[in-house]
């Protein structure tokens, strides 16, 4: 500790540079995984977070919820389909929703069955129980869709009451909306009379007893090529986009998470080349190797350790802000796995530094081969 | 183990080295540093080891102190029998039983003069506060009370080897191994070094030995041993 | 300067780590920039390939075709406004397509457009129930003569040929006749058909020397339920191009100024390590200046060789990315501007040396031990 500790407080500089490097790579690596998150959540956290467990899109629907139709035939398929047990219409729609902040693009989802489509996550409130309740996702409660607040869908100014809030429910990541089927349908024709009565976007199916969701989901796929079943964690992966994001960011992350260990490992490298002479006069007043190894590897300790707290202190405020409409949040388990893996990394980085330490002669010492005064 | 187990024996001879061959390979060929040299330092003996460069003077002085092993032969220090000590003993033996004095790198540039001495402490027994009260005095007794914060690099050639006898005596040695201590000094500054080596070394009653090419300084010393190709010659 | 480079090629060891994490960096610079052109290219295509100049929604439609609608009267209105030379009517759907020989659930995703004015790049209208595709369908098994058929009513469109770098919203467009458009819509999305002679927007072209702004403003003050756009303006409209350029490009700033960090630390260490030839060299008549344009050219010289093989890299990583994967798109342009960024990092980087070069005194030369 006291070789290490002296050491680190008489080149503030080159330590507080090295600290510096890492802390900027960690608030980076931070934001992203936030940024990631963030940006799943706000497209399919509403299909992640939602009662059904098993969803039923048409194949030409393409995973997406608004452009999926089931038609009648559909539906009496999946009905009979074996191991089905409730069977529930869930509509989707985007319109024009305007709180007291304005007018926004909404997604509003009407459920047949608040067991079979309605949000798992309510923080506040509870779920819609008439026509003009809603649930609304809590990412927008300080846009005007907080408890208690009344919006319009325009045009036909229906007034729907937010008498709930769930959390990483948005879908489309704007403001979403969760009624009953007759709530959307009253949404539908106000703005257009001729509406018609619309068929259900997707159907929302529990099993049967005795039967898995995987069996469900296949019986139901068996029954026409028409049909898309998918457990509801499964359908928010297949969204269209997802595996996109996910795959863009674990290149970045590989790449980032590369560089750290890179930076840490030469950095004790040329450190402990330079400090070489030091190095060998220690071990000839009789250091033991392990000792300095130590010290070094408390070095690495501290150093990912401070960088890592002051990238988590830039990143702490910038996890509470809202990127466009895709609120950010403080990702408690990436912080932790990171730290784990930065950590793990750094010390397995210094362990070259570490090397180059016990491999060091003490006899140098007497014949003027080290560096250094 | 065994170093820190038995008992200093105060009278016994500082160095008995008997018959050591040091011999080194280069390559193909065999290079004989020390041949059958034997030596004995008395307790309070201060011996000038003194011959040209290559001649074995710093590979004696390395096996000494322990930070070489030698070929053949013994070699006892203040009764502690360290020929068969393996690497490890040897550190210890390092830390505890000798002091060095080296020709160039002799502080760590990043300790203040008081932490030099001090990291003997640190990598040893770690006595605190009684080693920060050892430190202290000895910085009195070098004449470097009001140096002892500043970096190496903020000492004079004259001080930093003063700060390095000084961590040379930390750990109580009986044995202090001076590799060309005043190479890098003037005429003048190197006499008053070798001044204060004897004193230091007479007032503590600890052995020495001192290397040099310096026929100079030799009469600070109690007797001098020529070393030529390997072969001690007592004089 | 010679002595810095002659070192370089004489001991590549010791740049060697230091070259290898610029190289990470350089590839990190390379491909998030990659990433954001490749994103911005997938939803601004077909409106980047417009060859028109100005783009016309009706005013609630927040810059979107899907809910714009331009009746044939607003058309005429805009016909006869000052500055305008012709204009076209533009319209889409988007849907799932079987392509013959894929699996019965594996569609592609399109958008069919229906148009008047040709794209750049995209010939004159085919024949009625035939379309250009976007070479990005290839990637779905598209290929020149098949038949797709669109949506739930299975709608006919025979791919007549490719066009490049005209995607809609991450979907490869098709390119058709307004009547195939329209007779598609219908059949599929019966809630959003359009009257024969409605479209969706309108692409002006405007007289020559005519000004752009000018003639956009006298567009909406004559139709008084519409908004213009110049091509530029509109693709900045698209919902995210806007954040996602903000967000990309602080990443890469903040990644920029990790690349400095990460060279002023190594030639900060470096720097250290050669005092003592520093002081030789100056005790020979070298000035600082010369000394420190020998760092910068190392600088320079190490930046350079990873910006190279992170070129060779983004390319590789380029090509080997399956399409419809990650989007990336790595451009010269954008491996040059990375180079430059990451270069002006490194000699910025290298100036918090200049004061340890300058600080050498060449009186150390003589008399220290080294």
């Amino acid at each position: 500790m006291f070789l290490a500790l002296k050491e680190m407080t008489r080149a503030k500089a080159r330590f507080g540079l090295l600290i510096a490097a890492i802390a900027l790579l960690v608030f980076l690596i931070l934001f992203q995984q936030s940024l990631q998150n963030g940006l799943l959540t706000s497209f399919v956290g509403g299909i992640r977070n939602q009662s059904a467990p098993v969803l039923v899109y048409s194949v030409d629907g393409q995973r997406i919820l608004q452009g999926s139709i089931i038609t009648p035939d559909l539906e009496a398929l999946v009905e009979s389909a074996p191991g089905v047990g409730e069977v529930g219409a869930i509509h989707q729609g985007t319109f024009t929703v305007t709180s007291a902040d304005g007018a926004f693009d909404a997604s509003l989802l009407g459920y047949a069955d608040p067991a079979l489509g309605a949000p798992t996550t309510i923080v506040e409130g509870r779920l819609a129980e008439s026509l003009d309740e809603v649930v609304a996702s809590s990412a927008d409660a300080e846009s005007g869709f907080d408890i208690g607040d009344v919006v319009r869908v325009e045009p036909g100014g229906l007034e729907l009451t937010v008498v709930g809030l769930a959390d990483q429910a948005q879908i489309n990541a704007g403001p979403t909306l969760y009624g009953t089927v007759d709530t959307f349908l009253d949404a539908l024709r106000a703005q257009n009379p001729d509406a018609g009565t619309p068929l259900p976007n997707v159907l929302g199916v529990a099993p049967a007893d005795g039967t898995t969701v995987d069996e469900v989901v296949a019986s139901i796929n068996a029954q026409s090529d028409e049909l898309d079943a998918f457990t509801k964690d499964d359908a928010a992966d297949a969204t269209p986009g997802v595996a996109q994001v996910r795959q863009s960011f674990q290149v970045i992350f590989l790449l980032y998470g590369l560089v750290i260990p890179c930076v840490t490992g030469l950095f004790f490298l040329i450190v402990t080349f330079q400090k070489a002479g030091a190095l060998t006069l220690l071990r000839a007043i009789g250091a033991p190797a392990g000792r300095l190894v130590a010290s070094l590897l408390i070095q690495a300790v501290l150093i990912v350790g401070l960088g890592y707290l002051i990238g988590t202190l830039l990143y702490t405020p910038v996890s509470q802000l809202r990127l466009g409409g895709i609120p950010l949040e403080f990702e408690t388990a990436a912080v932790i796995t990171w730290a784990i893996v930065l950590m793990a990394l750094g010390l397995l980085s210094s362990l070259v530094a570490a090397r180059r330490v016990l491999a060091i002669d003490p006899v140098q010492a007497t014949t003027g081969a080290g560096v250094g005064r | 183990m065994s170093t820190s187990s038995s008992a200093p024996d105060t009278s016994a001879p500082a160095l008995e080295m008997k018959a050591v061959r040091k011999v080194y390979r280069m390559g193909d060929a065999d290079i004989i540093a020390l041949d059958h040299a034997s030596l004995t330092v008395q307790h309070d003996e201060i011996v000038a080891l003194v011959g040209p460069s290559g001649s074995g003077k710093t590979t004696l002085c390395s096996i000494a102190g322990g930070i070489l092993g030698a070929t053949e032969g013994r070699v006892v220090v203040a009764g502690d029998d360290i020929t068969d000590y393996d690497a490890k003993q040897l550190t210890k033996f390092r830390q505890e039983r000798v002091g060095f004095v080296f020709q160039s790198v002799n502080l760590v540039p990043f300790l203040t003069a008081r932490e030099n001495l001090l990291v003997v402490d640190e990598l040893g027994r770690r006595t605190g506060a009684a080693a920060r009260a050892r430190a202290d005095q000895l910085l009195e007794e070098l004449g470097l009370a009001d140096r002892r914060n500043n970096l190496p690099s903020q000492l004079s050639g004259g001080q930093r080897q003063r700060v390095a006898i000084g961590r040379a005596l930390m750990n109580e040695p009986r044995l202090v191994l001076f590799d060309e201590p005043t190479s890098a000094l003037d005429t003048q500054l190197g006499e008053q070094v070798m001044e204060l080596i004897r004193n230091e070394m007479k007032s503590r009653g600890t052995a020495a030995i001192v290397v040099t090419h310096d026929e100079r300084i030799t009469h600070f010393c109690d007797r001098s041993v020529h070393i030529v190709d390997g072969h001690l010659d007592a004089a | 300067m010679k002595l810095a480079l002659r070192e370089l090629v004489r001991r590549p060891g010791r740049f060697a780590t230091a070259t290898v994490i610029l190289t990470l960096i350089a590839v990190l610079l390379m491909f998030l920039g990659g990433l954001l052109d490749g994103l911005i290219r997938e939803s601004t295509g077909a409106i980047r390939a417009q060859s028109g100049d100005l783009i016309v929604y009706s005013d609630t439609a927040q810059a979107s075709f899907l809910r714009s609608r331009i009746e044939p009267d607003t058309r005429a209105t805009v016909d006869a406004v000052d500055g305008v030379e012709r204009t076209g009517g533009i319209g889409v759907v988007q849907l799932g397509a079987r392509v013959p020989g894929n699996g019965p659930r594996d569609l592609a995703s399109v958008a069919l457009f229906g148009y008047e004015i040709a794209p750049d790049g995209v010939p004159d209208v085919p024949a009625d129930g035939q379309a250009w595709a976007d070479d990005i369908l290839k990637a779905d098994g598209v290929e020149v003569g098949d038949e797709l058929l669109l949506g739930p009513a299975r709608s006919p469109v025979t791919v007549a040929g490719f066009v490049s770098d005209t995607p809609y919203n991450s979907q490869g467009s098709l390119w058709a006749s307004p009547a195939t458009w329209r007779t598609v819509l219908t059949a599929n999305r019966p809630d959003a058909q359009l009257a024969d002679d409605v479209f969706q927007s309108l692409i002006v072209e405007v007289a020559p020397g005519a000004d752009v702004g000018d003639v956009a403003t006298a567009i909406d003050a004559a139709t008084g339920d519409t908004e213009t756009f110049t091509i530029d303006d509109a693709i900045n409209a698209i919902p995210g191009v806007e954040e996602q350029q903000g967000t990309f490009n602080q990443i890469i700033g903040v990644t920029v100024v990790i690349g400095l960090v990460v060279i002023a630390l190594f030639f900060a260490l470096l720097t250290v390590e050669r005092t003592g030839l520093y002081g030789v060299l100056k005790a020979l008549g070298a000035r600082s200046g010369t000394i420190f344009a020998g760092v910068v050219a190392q600088a320079v010289a190490v930046t350079l060789v990873a910006a190279v093989v992170a070129g060779g890299l983004a390319l590789l990583l380029d090509a080997v990315i399956p399409p419809g994967s990650i989007p990336l798109l790595v451009t010269p342009t954008r491996i040059v501007t990375s180079t430059v960024l990451l270069l002006v990092a490194a000699i910025v980087g290298c100036a918090f040396s200049l004061r340890r070069v300058l600080r050498v005194d060449p009186a150390s030369a003589i008399g220290s031990g080294s």
